[in-house]
């Protein structure tokens, strides 16, 4: 869509660097994109292949920030990014006033791996959409997908798909994917095992975890980078085992220190290379914090996440 | 001196981490110990500064790694040492205390609560009350040890001293999971008998 691309020219001589997404390594998959100068303009796009958190780069390093302090870093949020921005604005981790943020209403993004494991594809040619249809050609002909077959699980239980925050809105607003109520549905199925079985459930699924941190480095919130405990030796929580606790512990480490702050973005969940629902936790923890605090992460900019304060008249807790 | 057993119930060795706080919760343990009062000994007491040092990871970790029961006990809220450290706490504990579950961890096998420097009875009656609940809970499995063992001795030894020389990863199938270990496969971080059964 050029929307987004007329939206950004509009804004450029205010920008000195733009975070969007560009062309990947075929035309159904995308890749963060920097743009330094107005000639690459041309390769921002924006589609339902998009499905990159791009705030991720704000706080990382290389840290992606304006060298002039008259001008400003662009960046594209869809909704779910937007909640990211939002927490790290919270926590001081990026400056609101450096930022130009270019809000995108979002109606789902597709994840290629949900409809492999439902219709294993081969020698895809095309991928368009006819309305809400996914309409992919590859060797066995035309297949048509429905939203509820290709979209992303983060995406199907949406209930902020329009940009908490933005400078410029592109595109009109759009209707949430999940009722207020319906949001929580994956962690309530799962609850309906007994203890054992959900304990069963993660060893077999953490078994396969390799530690590579891909989830953690994806995370927007994760900003402890190489002081991460995971790997320091001085505290030394983690050993170099391949064990199932060590990898239980791991996890334990990147939900409990997102506990609070977890806007439930889903990027965890899409880098992982085992494929292991690892927003789960994440959401499970975000209804905990919903519930015991009335605590919503990545809403108000001026909120402070509830575990790095304290309310001395709770009871009960 | 003569000591008669003071463990209230027969059965399997149980081990229960005690996280105090150095100024109240671990005074008023002091307190019960010398005013005599008579409380079980499957608790060992680890003394932390503040119940605000105290990092939900210890709890996970300790219950991930086969200890039978976490208590975490700290200064009534408002009391605090340094003011503020348990209105910290309690957010961050019962959070956890909430997730255990969702992981498949008995929420039972941990607790956390307030006593005070000098409520000898009442710490007499939470370590009494917390021991009695985890011996009906039974050993902790841990996870992912597949041997059905607690925290065993073999297995301390393996947390400390194997670390990065532990026994050697499972091998990984690429794309699926890991293999696990045969089940006849020797393991011998437990081929010492288990004393606990």
């Amino acid at each position: 869509m050029n929307e987004l691309r007329k939206a950004i020219e509009a804004e450029w001589p205010r920008l000195e660097v733009v975070i969007g997404w560009g062309l990947g390594f075929d035309p159904y998959h995308t890749r963060p994109l920097f743009v330094r100068r107005s000639e690459d303009l041309s390769g921002l796009i924006w589609n339902p292949f998009c499905v990159q958190n791009l705030t991720g780069y704000l706080v990382k390093t290389p840290v992606v920030k304006a060298e002039d302090k008259a001008k400003k870093v662009g960046i594209c949020v869809r909704g779910c990014d937007s909640r990211s921005l939002v927490a790290l604005i919270q926590e001081k981790l990026v400056v609101r006033d450096q930022l130009l943020v270019f809000g995108i209403p979002c109606s789902g993004t597709v994840d290629w791996r949900r409809i492999a494991v439902q219709t294993p594809l081969s020698g895809v040619k095309s991928a368009r959409f006819e309305g809400d249809l996914l309409l992919v050609e590859d060797n066995g002909g035309v297949r048509k997908f429905s939203p509820d077959q290709y979209l992303a699980r983060r995406c199907l239980r949406c209930v902020h798909p329009n940009p908490i925050i933005h400078d410029v809105l592109v595109g009109e607003p759009v209707p949430p994917r999940a009722a207020p109520g319906n949001r929580y549905r994956d962690v309530e199925s799962f609850e309906q095992q007994n203890l054992p079985d959900r304990l069963a459930f993660w060893q077999e699924e953490l078994d396969r975890c390799i530690r590579c941190y891909a989830c953690r480095n994806a995370c927007p919130l994760c900003i402890c980078q190489d002081r991460c405990i995971a790997e320091t030796r001085e505290p030394r929580w983690l050993t170099q085992r391949m064990g199932v606790p060590e990898k239980f512990l791991f996890h334990f480490i990147h939900a409990l220190h997102l506990a609070g702050r977890c806007t439930e973005c889903g990027e965890c969940e899409r880098v992982c290379p085992m494929e292991i629902p690892v927003t789960l936790m994440k959401e499970k923890l975000g209804r905990i914090v919903g519930d015991l605090m009335g605590y919503e992460a990545g809403i108000d900019p001026e909120a402070t996440p509830p575990l790095l304060t304290f309310n001395p008249a709770e009871t009960g807790i | 001196m003569s000591v008669e057993d003071t463990t209230p119930m027969s059965g399997p060795t149980i081990r229960i981490v005690g996280f105090l706080c150095n100024w109240c919760s671990y005074g008023g343990a002091d307190t019960a110990g010398v005013c005599r009062f008579k409380q079980p000994t499957d608790l060992r007491i680890i003394r932390i500064p503040c119940t605000g040092r105290m990092d939900p990871l210890f709890v996970a970790k300790s219950l991930i790694y086969g200890a039978d029961g976490v208590l975490v006990s700290g200064c009534h809220p408002r009391d605090c040492h340094y003011a503020v450290g348990n209105f910290y706490a309690r957010r961050r504990l019962e959070v956890l205390k909430h997730f255990l579950p969702f992981m498949g961890i008995d929420e039972g096998r941990f607790q956390y609560t307030w006593v005070s420097a000098s409520e000898g009875q009442r710490w007499q009656e939470v370590v009494t009350r917390f021991s009695e609940q985890i011996h009906a809970l039974g050993p902790n499995p841990g996870v992912g040890f597949g041997d059905g063992g607690g925290l065993s001795d073999s297995r301390i030894g393996h947390l400390s001293a194997e670390g990065i020389h532990g026994p050697a990863a499972p091998p990984m199938t690429c794309g699926g999971k890991a293999a696990n270990r045969a089940p006849d496969e020797p393991e011998t971080r437990n081929q010492k008998p288990e004393t606990r059964n």
